[in-house]
């Protein structure tokens, strides 16, 4: 037993799950120094206020509102559960869409305008296609490929950009990032090719488009709302899991995997053994692109979220940003991202029980999600420390056992006297 | 009074995962002398000199200066106690200037702005009392690497360091730029400084050093002074058994051609004329033609020619009766392997494991995948296999990193590979490059063995020694063209220096030597 917890201990991938999860630590803790100053010096607030919004920041998923002399109260709040995996089915594609291009070498920071193409997609094909015609399970699987290839075409632009060109990748994300941004206003703006689209049953509405639910298009629940009810969960997070396990297979049990991982590691090693690195590059932009899209695709396709634009001047969505920190955090593996992404909403769901009990804004949480994303940037300075940690302990022990002890039980012991030492 | 010894490193020992890397080595320098530090690959000598430099810390052992315990913390402490290090791959800033590059670190500065005058005036003395001629303006990207290599010899000196380290300086020189190297350590030397020479190279030792430490596997042989000892009796200590310097080889029995190039251009990318113009030869079946020449002169471009890296202008190559000139590099493959001239660019994905750099080009074979999934367990036999058949040595056997291999294992890695994928044309360049004898004893009895498996070798060297002995047709590039072919049996070395010198031509120009 005790041997079998040094070996694991002493396994790349623990050490990167132990880095993140005490950057992650680390990044709390500072978060709840920031929020009890500022609880202090607030006069709503004071050390009342800030300590409960330290509890709140450390449970506010198990949060369930206040009882009636005012104390917070905890527990299994299935509506917060259900809304943190609703909110992490987007940030766990696009994590992953900026985890596969990391782990073949390139910086995907197109996931904005990719997921802007896959929102596109979704939304003309999704609404466009009249139900009476085709069946809506169809229009949903049409809607869901139509957003991922969106997505993929746009990320093939850098691809291609940097294959045959040597353009770095970064710029040419960027400015596609823009240009998507752009493109999408004048798809859907008044006087535009889907101006129909624009949601004009609710007259308080402007600039906004149907929520797919509008044409019976949505997400099966897949009995996720009997389990978290009161919630937005859907079927979304299950296809996000389900790719999230397609994306690993993908990149470490297939030739493509190595081929892409080939390119990225060594692009002139990958030409000389005959691996096209050309073509390898656009792909994984276009894997890339195509998770971004996927994103954006069952975000919307949910039937309770609504794509606002604006002609005057278009934001880039936070969700395609958002994909680097998780990615950052999850160390670019494809199973890590699915962990990273409920917790990155988990932090949003954090941000609107403090908004909703205490006095602080959703921007608290904003600052901790910052410091953790800092602090995972760290990560390989944490592993390195633990790596330097562990030999220090092993080999005090190590000289301080007795020559009787067999070699392979040292490691267990050395964790085990070291821990205790 | 001082101590006859200046340095003395005193039972060191440094490990790392999976291997000692020195195991009670001792070391003692005297002032003044030239003390060569000989072993093979992987023996411990840079790491020793990485003790000694501050950049590891040892796990046991002293180190002594006068005398006295110091201890070297990290490169500055190095500095502070006189010591300093020219390092294999140079450690320069690029884009500075020559003298930007030699002030760096020790900058002379007044009220926090740098004195750059008085910087300059001091290198200027230096160098041109050592006869190390640089441009100081010139950017450190724009020179020769013989010229990088005075600049860090000039840092060692603008910093008064007493006790110079160079960790295999000469790997990277031409003939010329050695014996320059070779008479400013011996000036060094006279005037009292100290010099550590890290080397593989017999030759280079005989001439320079005074006395030669010999490290193998990590623990340390012996101490001898040169006058006492040969090449021969060196290499044996360095290698632990009797080493062969001469390759064995009976004459070789050509059979049909396998490589056939005719008129073969490859443009160039730093100049406007052709890198390789109008190249043509043959090779055939079971004989080994080498490619001689002066580094530069289009060997490099016509290996990227052939082997598809890069694309050609004009000419046509035949591969086993097949026209392979504008064939991709991945179809290439199937006739022809290749150990590539650089081979952390080129022939290892660094960061992947030895085992997935052993099926590099073969991973699509039904052996080691089925339905485009990885066999892994058959990955790992075949890179086991390898391992144990070509003696490739790491610290973690197929699942090392190959970055974190020695040279000349990581060598030994990529010529397992390409040998073992069984093509009839193996081109090798400059196989044997910064390799010890052990080493480079074994790579030549592969090469030949090849031959003899009735393969053909196309051999692409710098090394006189290597062209002469292993070859059994020496053509020879002079500014991407053949100026002449030899028959090593009859030639001398010295007719094939005037013809690499571009001094001698044959007279059958055009015809493809």
């Amino acid at each position: 037993m005790k041997e079998k917890g040094s070996t694991l201990l002493q396994k790349e991938s623990t050490k990167s799950v132990l880095a993140s999860l005490i950057a992650i630590l680390i990044g709390m803790a500072v978060g709840a120094v920031i929020i009890l100053i500022v609880g202090i010096f607030n006069s709503n607030l004071g050390l009342k206020g800030a300590l409960e919004g330290i509890q709140l920041v450390f449970g506010g998923l198990f949060s369930t509102g206040r009882n009636a002399a005012g104390a917070l109260t905890f527990g299994f709040n299935p509506t917060n559960m259900g809304n943190m995996l609703f909110r992490a089915t987007p940030l766990i594609l696009t994590g992953l869409s900026v985890a596969v291009a990391f782990k073949t070498g390139l910086f995907n920071i197109g996931a904005p305008g990719q997921y802007l193409m896959g929102t596109a997609a979704t939304l003309i094909l999704a609404l466009s296609i009249p139900t009476s015609v085709v069946p809506a399970p169809l229009v949903w699987v049409i809607a869901f490929v139509g957003g991922c290839l969106a997505g993929a075409i746009w990320g093939c632009i850098p691809g291609l950009v940097k294959a045959f060109l040597n353009i770095n990748e970064v710029l040419a994300c960027i400015m596609t990032n823009w240009i998507a941004a752009n493109l999408v206003t004048w798809l859907f703006d008044n006087g535009s090719l889907f101006e129909n689209l624009q949601n004009h049953v609710e007259n308080t509405k402007t600039a906004y488009i149907y929520k797919t639910s509008f044409n019976g298009v949505q997400t099966a629940k897949l009995g996720l709302d009997k389990l978290f009810p009161g919630s937005q969960v859907n079927g979304g997070i299950v296809v996000a899991i389900i790719i999230a396990i397609l994306v690993y297979i993908l990149m470490t049990k297939t030739t493509l995997g190595y081929q892409l991982k080939a390119c990225g590691a060594s692009r002139h090693a990958a030409r000389y053994a005959g691996i096209a690195d050309k073509r390898n590059i656009v792909l994984s932009m276009a894997i890339a692109g195509a998770l971004s899209g996927a994103a954006a695709a069952l975000y919307y396709l949910s039937g309770n979220t609504e794509f606002y634009w604006t002609s005057a001047y278009q934001t880039l969505p936070a969700t395609g940003f958002n994909g680097i920190p998780v990615a950052l955090l999850a160390a670019s593996h494809p199973i890590g991202v699915i962990f990273a992404g409920c917790f990155m909403s988990m932090l949003d769901i954090v941000g609107l029980q403090m908004t909703n009990l205490t006095a602080y804004n959703e921007y608290i949480t904003d600052v901790i999600i910052a410091l953790i994303v800092y602090l995972s940037a760290f990560s390989l300075v944490i592993r390195m420390l633990i790596s330097g940690r562990k030999k220090h302990k092993a080999a005090k022990v190590d000289a301080a056992s007795t020559p009787q002890v067999p070699p392979p039980d040292d490691g267990g012991t050395a964790e085990k006297g070291g821990g205790e030492a | 009074m001082e101590a006859e010894n200046i340095i003395e490193m005193l039972h060191i020992t440094k490990e790392f995962p999976g291997i000692i890397a020195n195991d009670d080595i001792t070391l003692q320098l005297r002032r003044g002398e030239i003390h060569a530090l000989l072993g093979e690959n992987g023996a411990g000598k840079s790491t020793l000199m990485s003790v000694l430099f501050g950049l590891y810390q040892p796990e046991a052992g002293e180190i002594r200066k006068n005398g006295q315990r110091v201890k070297v913390n990290n490169p500055n402490d190095a500095t502070v106690l006189g010591i300093g290090m020219v390092h294999q791959h140079f450690k320069l800033v690029d884009v500075f200037t020559v003298l930007d590059n030699i002030i760096l670190g020790a900058e002379t500065t007044k009220l926090g702005f740098l004195q750059k005058k008085e910087a300059r005036k001091k290198v200027e003395e230096i160098s041109k009392k050592y006869g190390l001629s640089v441009d100081l303006d010139a950017k450190v990207e724009d020179i020769t690497v013989g010229m990088q290599q005075r600049v860090e010899i000039l840092k060692m000196l603008y910093r008064d360091n007493e006790i110079l380290i160079f960790d295999e300086p000469t790997a990277v020189l031409t003939p010329q730029e050695i014996e320059e190297l070779m008479a400013t350590m011996k000036e060094f030397a006279k005037e009292g400084k100290s010099i550590l020479f890290i080397s593989h190279k017999l030759n280079e030792i005989m001439e320079v050093a005074d006395r030669v430490t010999v490290l193998r596997k990590g623990k340390y042989v012996g101490t001898v002074n040169t006058c006492d000892t040969d090449k021969q009796s060196l290499s044996n200590m360095m290698v632990g058994r009797p080493v062969q310097l001469q390759v064995e080889k009976e004459p070789a029995k050509p059979g049909d051609v396998v490589l056939s190039v005719e008129g073969l251009t490859v443009p160039s990318h730093s100049h406007k004329r052709n890198a390789v113009n109008g190249v043509s030869f043959q090779v055939r079946k079971g004989e080994i033609v080498c490619i001689a020449g002066i580094d530069g002169n289009g060997q490099t471009e016509l290996v990227y020619g052939l082997t598809g890296l890069e694309k050609c202008s004009a000419g046509k190559v035949t591969l086993c009766g097949e026209d392979i000139s504008h064939a991709s590099i991945r179809h290439r493959g199937n006739n022809m392997s290749h150990i590539p001239e650089d081979r952390h660019k080129h022939g290892l994905v660094l960061d992947f494991t030895l085992e997935q750099n052993m099926v590099l080009q073969r991973f699509r074979e039904p052996r080691f995948q089925q339905g485009g999934f990885i066999k892994k367990g058959s990955v790992r036999e075949y890179a086991e296999t390898l391992i144990q058949q070509y003696d490739v040595r790491s610290g973690q056997g197929p699942v090392t990193l190959a970055r974190s291999m020695s040279g000349g294992n990581q060598q030994k890695a990529i010529i397992a590979r390409e040998v073992d994928r069984d093509k009839p044309l193996l081109v090798a360049v400059q196989p044997t490059r910064g390799l010890d004898v052990g080493a480079i004893e074994y790579i030549h009895k592969q090469l030949v063995a090849e031959r003899d498996k009735g393969r053909a070798v196309l051999l692409v060297s710098l090394e006189l020694d290597e062209v002469m002995s292993l070859s059994d047709r020496i053509l020879v590039m002079y500014e991407g063209e053949i100026v002449g072919e030899l028959d090593p049996k009859t030639t001398t070395v010295q007719e094939l220096g005037l013809y690499m010198a571009g001094a001698k031509r044959s007279q059958k120009e055009g015809e493809g030597a």
